[in-house]
């Protein structure tokens, strides 16, 4: 008790100040982030699925935090009405043909809401005006066109073989062909086509599966984690196709350019219907790895795998590296 | 009460209790020595629960990190972090500290006071010795205890910040928004009652034990060691019961 | 003054009329389990008068002293201090009683968190008696001087010897000034010098400020020199009263063995 001084005293003070204070400072930040202190106004969304929004979750526009939800009911069997409060500041930006739509927030985030401006006039909106929607841009239905993309092109490749084999196997063809070189050409560019679509189908197939996989997982996040070879497996499956297109576009290319080149064939393939058939395939094959290409490129830009992309990037150039002396 | 048993000394803990509540409202208010014991728990307790709460705030944030990494999720290492210590780690680490040093502290004074018949001689000379040494612990704890834990939690959270910027870069304006984007008022409010039920049951477990010291120097030991150990137990159930009471609630 | 009691079952001649009794103890029993400590004690303290009590050790005198300030509950039998019955109090009017009555205790019970001059200031405050600062000073000046350790206001109890311990808690016992002091073995553990500085003090402040006093003792040079009435306790009962002199010249075994 020799050490009750004053001086004590004026220290435990400033303890307790400077504990009190960074409560309150914490307090009031948290206050202003979730702006509990400002004016705001109440708007609604219906959707059809709300994919686990909470009531607290952030909504966005155009990416920067503008309120939250308020409460999540479900209206009917198909409808779920979200009532989110926005900033009252953002209430000139936001119009009454803003589209929301549920997102997400990073690899585990949480599931916002995004508010998305669209061109044309509308009004401002108001206190409990009810938004447009649409479905959820989700990493499903990124893999959506991929699948469908590879699905079309084990049509295509499939028909593709079938036709040049038939094309091969075709003995008048062959004779009428005069230039022996030509021939010879136009056999090994349609072996090319072959071993192509062969090694194009398979890894559509591989796609295939991993989108299937992918589905039937728990997420995008759960299958990454559960399953270690997706990501060696997708990282295969788009080098093997980025190659096989490459020779594809360029053999067909070729091919093509013989076609037109080869006076007596193309008079003879340019009034058959076989011929229009297999133009059409081959356009279809284009058509059809291009869009191969760009879901892929799209996947490669995932968030997910961009990473692991990266890393195996990385991998490969020390590889480069070691190699040389 | 030769072999107390839990249950005995659980009923005896509750009577002790709410001879607490009884005695706290009663005026004749022992002000000075409440203040003086908050400078000992709360002032007195810094440096200890202060280094203790950096270490761990650094640590965290350093093990943390390869793993984030790993998935991919390094900018949420302060988010994680900060969650974390406010939530859980800041005010268990600061109530375990504070159980083992304050106490003890409290059930060895309150224990050799005992058996060398101090409180009876307080009692005699007209003071009432469960309000000048009990009610003015316990409230000294139940109060402090509180803004030891933010202050725990600022040094902690500065000590993670200073690890993500060991490997990193990252704005302390980066870091403090990280952590506040995910924080509730709830997560707030939770652990500031929380710790007032740690510092209460600290308070309370250290000034019984001690209060009811039994005789001689034995029990004076005695009394300060179970002080910690009953406390820093009590604790944990408790911190298991916040969490129960929060599912329940829906908070967090 | 000196004269034997109704309370005494041994002597029991009234030859003036009885002064004022400041504390009585009427058929007390206390047990603790088995073991029965007091069983029917009597005993009457008088205005101005020192009343030693004899016993063996753990013949039960501190649990008698004890139950005399409330600290204990008798089983069974009456106390009365300054004319209130102690068991029947509520707190505030025990705690207002205990004002008027100093307690020595047996290990002196001094603060060792606090420096003599808060000792000493100790029950002041709990009275809540206004005092100014300067007041407060003249009465710890007082009350040091009183048992001659003026210079120990700033010291701790642990930087005291045990006499000055002692004399210490014999301050902090004197400062309230009360009516009433009960020493529990005031000159225990001490050497004779020390124990006869401390008879003395007992002696002075019963002259100085006229108090009444009931010593626990089995220092018999302590009896002789501060007493001017022994009570002996043994079995938990008031065996014997009167004078150092009677007792001492009394030719039973038991009290003889007191006074060997
Ligand atoms: N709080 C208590 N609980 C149980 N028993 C007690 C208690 N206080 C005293 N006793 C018992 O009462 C008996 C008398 O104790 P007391 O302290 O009165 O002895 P005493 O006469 O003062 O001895 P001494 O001269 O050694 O101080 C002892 O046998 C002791 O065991
Ligand atoms: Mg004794």
């Amino acid at each position: 008790m020799s050490q009750r001084t004053t001086h004590n005293y004026v220290r435990l003070g400033l303890f307790v100040a400077v504990g009190l204070g960074c409560l309150v400072v914490t307090l009031y930040m948290l206050g202003q982030q979730q702006r509990l202190f400002n004016r705001s106004i109440l708007v609604q969304a219906d959707f059809r699925n709300v994919s686990g929004l909470l009531a607290g979750n952030n909504v966005r526009l155009g990416g920067i935090a503008v309120g939250n939800v308020r409460t999540i009911e479900i209206r009917n069997d198909s409808t779920v009405r979200v009532t989110m409060r926005l900033n009252q500041e953002v209430r000139a930006f936001v119009h009454q043909n803003t589209l929301a739509t549920i997102g997400t927030d990073g690899l585990v985030g949480n599931t916002i809401i995004n508010l998305n401006t669209q061109p044309g006039p509308a009004l401002p909106i108001g206190s409990g005006d009810v938004l447009p929607t649409s479905t959820p841009a989700s990493f499903e239905t990124m893999l959506g066109p991929l699948a469908a993309s590879s699905t079309n092109l084990v049509a295509i490749t499939h028909d593709l073989r079938q036709m040049t084999q038939r094309l091969n196997g075709s003995q008048p063809l062959w004779q009428l062909l005069d230039d022996r070189q030509l021939a010879g050409r136009v056999r090994r560019s349609l072996g090319n086509v072959e071993a192509a679509t062969g090694r194009l189908s398979t890894a559509s197939r591989d796609v295939q599966l991993l989108a299937q996989g992918v589905r039937q997982g728990h997420g995008a996040a759960g299958y990454l984690l559960t399953n270690k070879a997706l990501g060696g497996q997708l990282d295969h499956a788009a080098r093997q196709l980025a190659g096989t297109s490459d020779t594809l576009a360029a053999t067909l290319a070729g091919l093509r350019h013989q076609l037109q080149g080869a006076g007596a064939l193309n008079t003879l393939l340019a009034d058959t219907a076989f011929s229009r058939q297999l133009r059409q395939s081959m356009h279809s094959v284009e058509l059809g790895t291009a869009g191969f290409s760009r879901s892929m490129e799209a996947l490669q830009h995932n968030f997910l795998l961009r990473g692991y992309l990266r890393r195996q990037q990385r991998r490969q150039q020390r590889a480069q590296v070691a190699h040389q002396p | 009460m030769p072999h107390p048993t839990i249950l005995a000394s659980t009923g005896a803990l509750t009577h002790f209790a709410g001879r607490f509540f009884r005695e706290v409202v009663r005026p004749r208010y022992e002000v000075q020595e409440w203040l003086y014991q908050c400078y000992v728990v709360g002032y007195q307790s810094l440096p200890l629960v202060g280094s203790t709460a950096f270490i761990m705030g650094l640590v965290l944030t350093l093990r943390l990190r390869p793993t984030m990494v790993q998935f991919g999720a390094e900018s949420w290492i302060p988010t994680m972090v900060g969650l974390t210590i406010i939530r859980e780690m800041g005010p268990i680490i600061t109530a375990l500290m504070v159980a083992g040093k304050v106490s003890s502290n409290i059930g060895a004074e309150l224990g050799s006071m005992r058996v060398t018949e101090q409180i009876d001689s307080m009692e005699v000379s007209g003071t009432n010795p469960f309000k000048y040494l009990v009610v003015t612990r316990v409230l000294a704890t139940t109060l402090m205890l509180p803004v030891l834990t933010i202050v725990a939690d600022a040094i902690s959270l500065y000590a993670s910040y200073l690890g993500v910027n060991m490997q990193g870069v990252t704005t302390l304006a980066l870091f403090s928004h990280n952590i506040l984007g995910r924080l509730n008022f709830s997560d707030i409010t939770a652990a500031v009652v929380k710790t007032f039920c740690f510092g209460f049951a600290i308070g309370l477990i250290g000034c019984y034990k001690g209060y009811y010291a039994d005789k001689g120097t034995e029990g004076v030991g005695q009394a300060a060691n179970s002080a910690v150990v009953v406390s820093s137990l009590a604790v944990f159930i408790l911190d298991l019961l916040a969490v129960q009471v929060c599912l329940v609630l829906g908070i967090a | 003054m000196l004269s034997e009691t109704c309370s005494a079952p041994v002597h029991s001649a009234a030859a003036s009329p009885p002064p004022e009794a400041v504390l009585t103890v009427v058929h007390v029993e206390k047990s603790f389990g088995d073991n029965h400590v007091l069983r029917d004690f009597s005993l009457v303290l008088h205005r101005g008068e020192n009343v030693v009590v004899l016993g063996k050790s753990g013949s039960g005198k501190s649990v008698l002293i004890k139950c005399i300030i409330g600290l204990l509950l008798p089983d069974a039998g009456r106390i009365t201090v300054l004319g209130q019955d102690v068991a029947t109090l509520s707190h505030a009017a025990l705690d207002q009683l205990r004002t008027k009555v100093g307690f020595l205790f047996q290990s002196n019970a001094l603060y060792d968190s606090m420096t003599v001059r808060e000792n000493l200031l100790f029950p002041l405050r709990r009275h809540w008696l206004a005092h100014s600062p300067a007041e407060e000073d003249q009465l710890v000046r007082q009350a040091l001087e009183d048992v001659g350790l003026a210079h120990t206001a700033g010291l701790l109890p642990a930087e005291l010897s045990g006499g000055m311990r002692k004399r210490i808690a014999l301050a902090r016992t004197l400062i309230l000034r009360p009516d009433i002091i009960l020493y529990d073995e005031p000159t225990t553990g001490l050497d004779p010098v020390t124990a006869r500085e401390i008879d003395h003090l007992i002696r002075e402040v019963q002259r100085k400020y006229g108090t009444s006093a009931l010593i626990i003792s089995h220092d018999l040079n302590c009896v002789r020199l501060t007493a001017d009435r022994v009570a002996l306790l043994v079995d938990g009962r008031c065996y014997a009263e009167g004078t150092y002199e009677q007792l001492r010249d009394r030719p039973d075994p038991v009290s003889h063995e007191f006074f060997a």
